[in-house]
């Protein structure tokens, strides 16, 4: 005779006594979970650019192929043009389309899922993501940077650091917002396509006709603003603008922020 | 922090406690006035049809999701709290989310740092059996090998509650046995789980009680024992040649096989047997089966 599927007794009954609390692991140490939390998931971050060729390729190589055929261009205009030119094209792709593409194959694949589970805030998680590709972008400017300025050394070199720092801001957040939008690391070489060609395309307008024509609108569009302040910087020129032209950069990144914050997903539609 | 951490240890034993829960999303209600309570130290089973809402339900339970009608207190928190309740809460998801560029102890560790609980990476592989490949990247990883880094993440730190979603899918038969051991270990220390799976008979071996969802709500609910009361014992047999005193009354016939069903299978498979016996029959493909949890099951998805 065989017998399938005998109901087993279970281990234990309802009623039987309820099992001591579990000694439920060492909690992390007082106050410091977040600030661990979002430097592992930066070094992770790092790991996965290095490990894979197509992202290192995308966020590394191009844009530092950029900036450097840049270098050789002849009649770009002064040192300070360029290096807008340089910011906004390196930056752009560096940042604005890998964080977008990033986030997008994070989220396709779950990662953003999993790391949510866990303890650390929505902006750490963000934070530990989007840092490592900040960083990188970072050190390929003072590469490319680097060698104009020992040609052409910038006036004010802290201005300039500043400039940089809001461009990392503004593609930050727009990179945020266009990922709410995007649904596949593919699909994202289209969503990318509009604000990267304004962007570029507002920069490559001021290297053209400078501070003539239409300069509210230059001055207001993403990149506009912060070329003018990149070559204010470099090449100097009247202090006083400084807050216009870093208003719109800055009002760009709050944009980008608030977009992702209302449409950001952490999962892919189902 | 051990009280910042852990200050709503609550004097109630329920770790678990959903009432009313409702979940709609798109314009589809998913979870519909569920009443769910587990108790600490439990491994209690949540199982279902396909789309009856066990994922809908998990995800609020694990805090991905809020639902949209009733209270849900877990660990006597909220389930989105993650100062309070997260780092009491290990979760194994359905689908790993696993990076393929990191490798075990990468991953192992990652997951570690951000579940705000504290162990070591060496120690938390062992117990999983993944450490013979904690340098290798999940890339390179079969199904089954994921899934034990999945439940490796999971129980980092022994957390108090463990949510174990389809946690043998794709485990050989020794990997499985590895992973119910490790279960047993942590249950031992107390932890709590709860499960949901295909596998009736990993459900129906180790679940205290088992609650059967369908279409929404939870249609049954209690141990195996209590699922199964009342259920039958099914006898089938080949009719041997031209008789025509068989001792118990046959209640259909399937694929040229005699179906005899009984609340008492031991005097009624006596009978048969002693009949074969004296008369000199012998009773081909004869086979007794005691109804289970897959026949509730199959009766629950069969109800509208």
């Amino acid at each position: 005779m065989t017998t399938a599927h005998s109901p087993s007794p279970a281990p234990a009954s309802p009623a039987s006594p309820p099992a001591p609390a579990p000694p439920a692991g060492r909690p992390a140490r007082a106050g410091r979970p977040a600030a661990g939390a979002v430097r592992a998931i930066a070094l992770a971050e790092l790991r996965m650019i290095v490990r894979n060729r197509t992202v290192a390729a995308c966020a590394v190589l191009v844009p530092l192929g950029f900036g450097v055929l840049l270098l050789f261009l002849d009649g770009a205009g002064s040192a300070g043009v360029l290096a807008g030119l340089q910011i906004i094209g390196m930056v752009g792709m560096g940042v604005y389309v890998t964080v977008t593409t990033t986030l997008s194959a994070r989220r396709q694949t779950l990662y953003l899922k999993r790391l949510r589970g866990g303890a650390v805030s929505d902006a750490g998680i963000l934070a530990g993501v989007v840092l490592p590709v900040a960083a990188v972008s970072v050190a390929q400017l003072v590469v490319v940077l680097g060698v104009l300025a020992l040609q052409d050394p910038p006036t004010h070199p802290l201005l300039l650091v500043v400039a940089v720092l809001a461009a990392e801001a503004m593609f930050v957040g727009l990179g945020l917002a266009t990922a709410g939008a995007t649904t596949s690391p593919e699909h994202a070489q289209y969503t990318t396509l509009p604000v990267f060609v304004v962007a570029l395309g507002a920069a490559i307008w001021f290297q053209l006709t400078g501070v003539d024509e239409l300069i509210a609108v230059k001055r207001l569009l993403p990149g506009g603003g912060l070329t003018e302040l990149v070559a204010l910087a470099w090449d100097g020129g009247d202090l006083g603008l400084v807050p216009w032209l870093l208003l719109p950069t800055l009002g760009w990144a709050a944009v980008g922020g608030l977009a992702a914050r209302r449409s950001f997903r952490w999962e892919p539609r189902r | 922090m051990t009280e910042t951490t852990r200050p709503t240890r609550a004097a109630t034993d329920d770790v678990i406690r959903a009432s009313g829960l409702g979940c709609s999303y798109d314009g589809h209600v998913a979870v519909a006035d569920l009443d769910l309570t587990v108790r600490r130290g439990e491994l209690y089973a949540l199982l279902g049809t396909n789309g009856a809402g066990k994922t809908t339900t998990l995800e609020v339970l694990e805090g991905h999701r809020r639902q949209t009608s009733g209270s849900v207190r877990v660990l006597g928190g909220d389930p989105v709290d993650r100062v309070r309740t997260r780092p009491r809460v290990g979760v194994m998801l359905q689908d790993s989310g696993l990076a393929s560029e990191l490798t075990v102890r990468e991953s192992v560790a990652l997951a570690g740092a951000v579940s705000g609980r504290r162990d070591s990476v060496d120690a938390v592989l062992a117990r999983v059996g993944i450490d013979h490949r904690a340098d290798t990247r999940v890339l390179q990883l079969s199904g089954g090998e994921k899934r034990r880094v999945d439940f490796a993440a999971a129980v980092w730190g022994t957390p108090e509650l463990v949510f174990l979603d389809e946690p043998t899918t794709g485990l050989d038969p020794e990997a499985r046995d590895h992973l119910w051991a490790a279960v047993g270990d942590l249950r031992e220390a107390g932890v709590t789980f709860l499960l949901t799976t295909h596998y009736l008979e990993e459900a129906q071996q180790h679940a205290d009680r088992i609650g059967l969802m369908h279409r929404g709500t939870l249609r049954r609910e209690g141990t195996v024992a209590d699922l199964t009361a009342g259920a039958t014992t099914t006898i089938r047999f080949v009719v041997p040649g031209a008789v025509d005193d068989l001792p118990l009354p046959v209640s259909r016939t399937e694929n040229g096989l005699a179906v005899v069903e009984t609340h008492d299978p031991q005097r009624d498979v006596g009978r048969l047997l002693a009949w074969a016996d004296q008369g000199g029959h012998a009773l081909e493909r004869f086979s007794a089966h005691e109804s289970g949890l897959d026949d509730v099951f199959r009766s629950l998805s069969r109800a509208s």
